[in-house]
C-alpha cells in the first residue's frame, strides 16, 4: 500500500524500510511506524478476536484504549501494538483466536450473546455445585488473551531510577510543554513525561493554524524547540504515567529506544508540584456493532493519514459531535479519503466555518444525525439516523469515523486526590478541588481552542513555580489575561447513544460488555457504577477502563434520574496503563561483601557460602563434615578469616558511659591489657549480641560484635543514649580491619616465627589483649580469645595489610603443617565447647539467663540505666522457659537435624545443633529445651523431619563436652 | 511509599532511608519496682494516635543521626511541627 507522501506532519521515514513477520509471511514498515501503523498499512484490519465473543476487531484508537490490537509480539503476549514503535525482525502473532483473525472457528460465540447474559457466570455454572470445577477448567481454557507458559523467562534488562524534580508535569502535549517551559523559566528543575513516542499532543498531527501562517504541527514543534534549549528540563518519552500518591510522588515507566540500554525502566519521581496536562481520549459513541473493524475514532483516522501517510479507507462515513471531527473530514478529504456524509450530533453549536468547508467540497452534513448500526467485517455498510431514530439512511463505506466528544483523561487526578464532579456545560467529570501543589492545564480542563489551552499550560507551570517559591505575578497575570481573551470551554456531550436496544452496542471492548448487559444488570437491582463495572466486568480489560470511560456513570446516572452531580468515574488505582512484571521487578541487583581473602580463600579450596552479606569459606574439604580441619585444629594449628566481625572505636569523655548503657557487664572494671567479654540485651533482657571491649586508652576503647550486628551496632548505642547528650563518637571499623583466627595447640610457635613480641603465656595469658608489630612493621590488635577451645590468637590488622600477614604466617606455619579451616569446622568446634552462637543457640525470646550467661550481668552496677537489666531481673525466675541444654545422644553416631523438635506430649524445644565429634567419639549437640527438662541427667525424644514416628533420644550432659576445665585454651 | 522525612542534617529526604524508632515515650521509667506488667506495658504498649504524633527516626541510609519528628498517621505524611499540637 503507497503511503501518502510530502505532508510536513509526517513522522515516519520513507527512507528507512523495517521487516517484521506475520501469519508465516515478512511485511514491510518503516522507521517511526507503530506496529499496527505497520499492519495497517500493509492491509491488515482485523488485528484479534475478542474475548467473549470472538467479534473480529480492528484499530479504533491509536493510542491503545482498548485491547483491540493486541498480539504476541516476539514471544511476549498482549503487548499493545498502537504503543509499540516497530522494530526490524519482530514476530507477530494473533492472539485468542482458532485458525487467523480473519477466521476464527471460535466465531460462532457471537451469537451465543443470549446465553450469557451479564454475570452469568456467577449465576449458572455452579447449580449443581458440583459442574463448577468442570466449569471453572473450560472457563479457563477459554479466558484470556494472550498465553504464557510457566516455564517462559524474560529477557533483557529492566532499570529502575528515582529522580526528583521541583515540577513534575504530565503531558507533553501543548499545555504539558508550555507549562514545563514556564516552571523552568524561573530555574526550577522540570521534569516532563510524555506517554507517546513523541511530544506533540493533539497538534502534532494538524494542520489548521494556531496563528496566521503557523500551524499547529508547527507551532508544536517550535515549543518542542524550545524544551530542548532549557537544561533543566528533563523529558522522557514512550513513559506512561502508571500511579500517583500524596506528597507528590508520581511513578512511571519508560519504554527503551534501540539507543538505551534498557527494554523498559520503572520511575519513581519525587516532586514538589505536579502539573496534569494529560489531555483528552475520545468518548466512543454507541450504537449496533460500533466495533467492527473499519470503525475508529476521529485522532485515530487523522494520525494514520497526518503522521504515519496511510489513508485509513477509501469512501467514509463520519459520526461525530465534535469540530476535530469535522477538521479531519475536511483533512482527509484533502488527502484523497472519499466520503459519504458527515453525521453530527449537535444542531446548533459547530464551528461555522468549517461546516462552511464541508459545503465547499460538496460533503452532505447531517446535522442532528447519527450512526444507528454497522455492518460486515471488515466494514461495508452504515446506517445513520437521526438522533430520535424517525429517519435512516443507508450508506455504502469501508469507514466510520465515529466519537461521541472528548472524556479527560482524569486518572492521574483521581489518583492524586483530587475530587472530580460532573459539569454539564463540558460533559466532562471536572477536578472540583486540586490538593496542594497539584495543577491541572489544558484540554483536561475542557478547553480546545490552541491559545488557551496553551496559555493554561502556562498558568499551570507559573502556578507550580509559585508552589515551589518562585512567584512571578506579572507573568500570571499576563497570561491570565490573555486566557480571559479566548474561547473558554467548548459545550460538550452528556451520553450519546443511538436509539438502539443496545445488544451488540458494545459499552467495554476488552470485556465484551454491551449496553444491553449494563440494562440487565440494572434490571437486578445494581445501581452503583463500581457494582456494575465488577458485575459486568465493563473497565476491568486491559484498557484499563479507557472505552467504558464516562460512558459508564453517565449510562448509570440516566437509569437513576441523577442529575450528574453526585456522580463520579470510577476509581483508578496504580497501574494506569498496563505494565510488564519485570519493569516493577526491575534489575536485580544481588550485592555482597568480600574479605581481603576471598580470592585466596577460593584459590585454596575454600568452599563459599552467603551469609548474610558477606561471602565466607564454609568448607575447605570435599568432606563436608570437615573432620581434617577439625583434628588440625585440634592437633596442630590452623587459620581462619573472621574479617566478618564487627569492629568499632568508641571514644570522648561519655564513652564509658555509653558502653555502660548496652553491656550488661560493667566496663568500668576492664583493666588494661585485659579484654572483657559482655553482651547486649534489649528492653525483654534477651540476648541480641555479645563481644569483647578492650581499653586502647583513656576514653578510648575498641570493641567487637557478631558480623550480623555489625550494620546496627551504631544505631543501637545512638537510639539507647538519645536523651543524654553525651559526648562521645564511634567509628565503625568493620571494614577497616581483618581479622585471622589462629587456632591450635602449635599457635603460638607460628606466630612466634613472625613477632619479636613476648608471646610466652606468662606475658601474654588467655584474655589479655596485645598490640604488636609482626615481622617488623604490620601492627596487629592481638587478643587471646577461646571460641574453638584452643590455644588461639584473634589477630585484628588494618585491611590493606591482611594479605601480607596472612602470608606471612602460611609461610611460618609451614613446617607445621598449617591448614585453612572453615565455618562449619568452627562451628564444631566451639560446638564441642558449648559456646553458643546468637541465632542458633539463642531465639529472639531468649534471656542471658536461659543461656546460662545470667553471669555477665553485673548486678552491682548502679546509676547507669542498662538496657535489659531490669527484665532480667524480672524473668530469672520465671519458670517454663526454653534454656539452653548440652546432650550427648544415645545407641547412635547420626546427629539429628538440626531444628528437629524435642517432643513428650507436647512439642518442648528444639535442637540447635548436633554434630558427630571425631575427638569425642560421640555425637552431641545443644538445644533449647522447657525447664526443668535442661537439667542434667534428664532425656530428651527427638522428632526429627520424615521419621515416620520413630524418635531418637539423647541424654542432658554437662557442658563443655570437651577439655571441660578449659585447660587447652589456657596454655 | 510517598513519605519524606526531613533530617536535621541532610534536609529532606525519601522516606526509604529511614528506619522507624518508634513513638516518643520519653526516657525509661525507672524499672526497679515495676511489676513485669508495667514493663512490658512501657516497653511494647504503644498511644496509636490516629492523628499527629510524635516519634524517633534513624537517618540510617544518609547521616545516621536520631532524630524525633511529627508524623499525621491519618495520612502517613511528615507535618510541619508548628502544626502539631503539644
Amino acid at each position: 500500500m503507497s503511503r501518502l507522501q510530502n505532508r510536513q506532519t509526517l513522522r515516519v521515514d520513507p527512507g528507512q524500510t523495517l521487516s517484521f513477520t506475520y501469519k508465516k509471511k515478512t511485511f514491510k514498515g518503516l522507521k517511526g511506524d507503530t506496529i499496527a501503523s505497520a499492519l495497517f498499512a500493509n492491509g491488515i484490519r482485523i488485528f484479534s478476536r475478542s474475548l467473549k465473543y470472538h467479534r473480529p476487531r480492528g484499530l479504533y484508537s491509536m493510542d491503545g484504549e482498548c485491547s483491540n490490537t493486541s498480539m504476541e509480539v516476539n514471544g511476549i503476549p498482549n503487548v499493545n501494538t498502537e504503543k509499540v514503535l516497530l522494530e526490524n525482525g519482530m514476530q507477530l502473532k494473533a492472539q485468542n483466536v482458532k485458525g487467523s483473525p480473519e477466521l476464527d472457528i471460535m466465531g460462532f460465540m457471537d451469537s451465543l450473546d443470549r446465553a450469557m447474559p451479564a454475570g452469568f457466570y456467577y449465576r449458572t455454572m455452579h447449580k449443581p455445585a458440583r459442574i463448577w470445577p468442570i466449569a471453572l477448567k473450560q472457563v479457563r481454557k477459554v479466558a484470556g488473551l494472550g498465553r504464557i507458559s510457566p516455564d517462559f523467562r524474560m529477557t533483557g534488562e529492566y532499570d529502575e531510577i528515582y529522580p526528583s524534580a521541583d515540577v513534575c508535569v504530565l503531558g507533553g502535549g501543548p499545555a504539558g510543554m508550555a507549562a514545563a517551559a514556564a516552571a523552568a523559566e524561573s530555574g526550577l528543575r522540570v521534569i516532563l513525561l510524555e506517554a507517546r513516542p513523541r511530544l506533540g499532543g493533539f497538534f502534532d498531527y494538524r494542520q489548521s493554524e494556531f496563528g496566521p501562517g503557523v500551524p499547529l504541527h508547527q507551532h508544536a514543534r517550535e515549543l518542542e524547540a524550545h524544551l530542548q534549549k532549557m537544561p533543566n528540563i528533563r523529558v522522557f518519552k514512550h513513559t506512561s504515567m502508571i500511579g500517583a500518591y500524596s506528597n507528590n510522588l508520581v511513578t512511571a515507566f519508560q519504554k527503551g529506544d534501540e539507543n538505551d540500554d534498557f527494554e523498559e525502566r520503572y520511575l519513581e519521581i519525587r516532586a514538589h508540584s505536579v502539573v496534569v496536562a494529560t489531555g483528552c481520549i475520545e468518548r466512543p459513541l454507541l450504537f449496533e456493532n460500533n466495533e467492527r473493524p473499519g470503525v475508529m475514532q476521529i485522532a485515530c483516522a487523522h494520525r494514520l493519514t497526518n503522521t504515519y501517510g496511510i489513508l485509513p479507507g477509501k469512501r467514509a462515513v463520519f459520526s461525530i459531535a465534535h469540530d476535530l471531527g469535522i477538521e479531519a473530514a475536511v483533512d482527509l478529504f484533502d488527502a484523497g479519503l472519499d466520503i459519504a456524509a458527515v453525521a453530527d450530533i449537535r444542531q446548533d453549536s459547530p464551528n461555522e466555518a468549517l461546516v462552511a468547508e464541508l459545503a465547499q467540497r460538496k460533503i452532505p452534513y447531517l446535522s442532528g444525525w447519527l450512526a444507528l448500526s454497522a455492518h460486515g467485517s471488515p466494514l461495508k455498510k452504515v446506517v445513520l439516523a437521526t438522533l430520535q431514530g424517525t429517519f435512516e439512511k443507508k450508506f455504502e463505506c469501508d469507514l466510520l469515523v465515529a466519537s461521541a466528544g472528548m472524556t479527560p483523561v482524569t486518572g492521574p487526578l483521581s489518583m492524586a486526590q483530587a475530587e472530580l464532579s460532573f459539569d454539564h456545560h463540558t460533559g466532562f467529570f471536572l477536578p472540583r478541588s486540586l490538593p496542594a501543589g497539584l495543577f491541572a492545564a489544558g484540554r483536561i480542563m475542557g478547553l480546545n481552542d490552541p491559545q488557551a489551552i496553551e496559555a493554561s499550560g502556562r498558568i499551570a507551570g507559573l502556578s507550580a513555580a509559585a508552589a515551589c517559591g518562585k512567584t512571578s505575578e506579572t507573568a500570571l497575570s499576563a497570561t491570565q489575561a490573555t486566557l480571559a481573551g479566548r474561547p473558554k470551554a467548548d459545550r460538550g456531550n452528556n451520553l450519546v447513544m443511538a436509539p438502539v436496544k443496545g445488544r451488540k452496542t458494545f459499552i467495554c471492548f476488552d470485556e465484551d460488555t454491551t449496553v444491553k448487559n449494563i440494562k440487565q444488570a440494572l434490571s437486578m437491582g445494581f445501581d452503583a457504577t463500581e457494582l456494575i463495572k465488577r458485575f459486568t466486568a465493563a473497565g476491568t480489560g486491559p484498557g484499563q477502563g479507557g472505552i467504558p470511560g464516562h460512558n459508564l456513570p453517565l449510562l448509570v446516572a440516566q437509569h437513576h434520574a441523577d442529575t450528574g452531580t453526585r456522580t463520579r468515574p470510577t476509581t483508578v488505582r496504580a497501574p494506569l496503563v498496563p505494565t510488564l512484571m519485570a519493569t516493577y521487578a526491575g534489575t536485580n541487583h544481588d550485592m555482597s561483601k568480600q574479605t581481603p581473602m576471598h580470592a585466596s580463600q577460593k584459590q585454596e579450596g575454600g568452599i563459599m557460602r552467603r551469609i548474610g552479606v558477606w561471602n565466607r569459606a564454609r568448607y575447605f574439604s570435599d568432606d563436608l563434615s570437615c573432620r581434617r580441619e577439625i583434628e588440625n585444629v585440634r592437633t596442630n594449628v590452623g587459620m581462619l578469616d573472621a574479617t566478618t566481625l564487627g569492629k568499632f572505636r568508641i571514644y570522648g569523655p561519655d564513652a564509658l558511659k555509653a558502653l555502660q548503657r548496652v553491656y550488661v557487664g560493667d566496663m568500668s572494671k576492664t583493666p588494661q591489657g585485659k579484654i572483657k567479654y559482655s553482651a547486649m540485651c534489649n528492653e525483654d533482657g534477651c540476648i541480641i549480641d555479645d563481644g569483647v571491649v578492650a581499653q586502647k586508652g583513656e576514653n578510648d576503647y575498641y570493641f567487637t560484635t557478631s558480623t550480623a550486628r555489625a550494620g546496627t551496632t551504631v544505631e543501637w548505642i545512638r537510639f539507647h543514649t538519645r536523651y543524654e547528650g553525651w559526648d562521645f563518637n564511634m567509628v565503625n571499623l568493620t571494614d577497616a580491619f581483618g581479622v585471622i583466627n589462629l587456632a591450635g595447640p602449635r599457635a603460638r610457635e607460628v606466630l612466634a616465627a613472625i613477632s619479636d613480641a613476648d608471646i610466652s603465656n606468662e606475658a601474654f595469658p588467655f584474655a589479655a589483649y596485645r598490640e604488636f608489630t609482626v615481622n617488623g612493621s604490620i601492627p596487629v590488635r592481638v587478643m587471646r580469645l577461646g571460641f574453638v577451645g584452643e590455644l588461639s590468637y584473634e589477630l585484628h590488622v588494618p585491611s590493606s595489610w591482611m594479605e601480607t600477614l596472612w602470608e606471612a604466617l602460611a609461610e611460618a606455619g609451614k613446617p607445621f603443617g598449617i591448614a585453612n579451616f572453615g565455618l562449619e569446622a568452627q562451628n564444631v568446634l566451639r560446638m564441642e565447647k558449648g559456646h553458643l552462637i546468637i541465632g542458633s543457640e539463642s531465639e529472639q525470646r531468649t534471656t542471658l539467663h536461659d543461656v546460662g550467661l545470667g553471669g555477665l550481668w553485673d548486678r552491682n552496677k548502679k546509676g547507669t540505666d542498662t538496657v535489659g537489666v531490669v527484665a532480667l531481673e524480672q524473668t530469672e525466675q520465671q519458670d517454663k522457659r526454653l534454656k539452653l541444654a548440652g546432650f550427648k545422644m544415645k545407641n547412635t553416631d547420626k546427629p539429628p537435624k538440626d531444628g528437629s523438635i524435642v517432643v513428650d506430649d507436647r512439642i518442648r524445644g528444639h535442637v540447635c545443633i548436633a554434630r558427630y565429634s571425631h575427638v569425642l567419639q560421640e555425637v552431641v549437640g545443644m538445644a533449647l529445651v522447657e525447664d526443668p527438662l535442661n537439667e542434667i541427667g534428664h532425656e530428651l525424644h527427638i522428632y526429627e523431619d520424615e521419621c515416620q514416628g520413630q524418635l531418637v533420644s539423647a541424654t542432658v550432659v554437662p557442658m563443655p563436652f570437651y577439655d571441660p576445665e578449659g585447660g587447652r585454651l589456657r596454655s | 511509599m510517598a513519605l519524606t522525612l526531613t533530617c536535621p542534617v541532610c534536609g529532606k529526604r525519601n522516606g526509604y532511608e529511614f528506619r522507624y524508632g518508634g513513638e516518643d515515650k520519653g526516657p525509661k521509667p525507672d524499672g526497679f519496682g515495676l511489676t513485669p506488667d508495667a514493663w512490658c506495658e512501657y516497653v511494647h504498649m504503644n498511644r496509636c494516635v490516629a492523628g499527629i504524633q510524635k516519634e524517633w527516626w534513624c537517618h540510617k541510609d544518609g547521616c545516621g543521626v536520631w532524630f524525633t519528628t511529627h508524623r499525621d498517621t491519618l495520612k502517613n505524611l511528615e507535618v510541619d511541627p508548628m502544626e502539631a499540637p503539644s
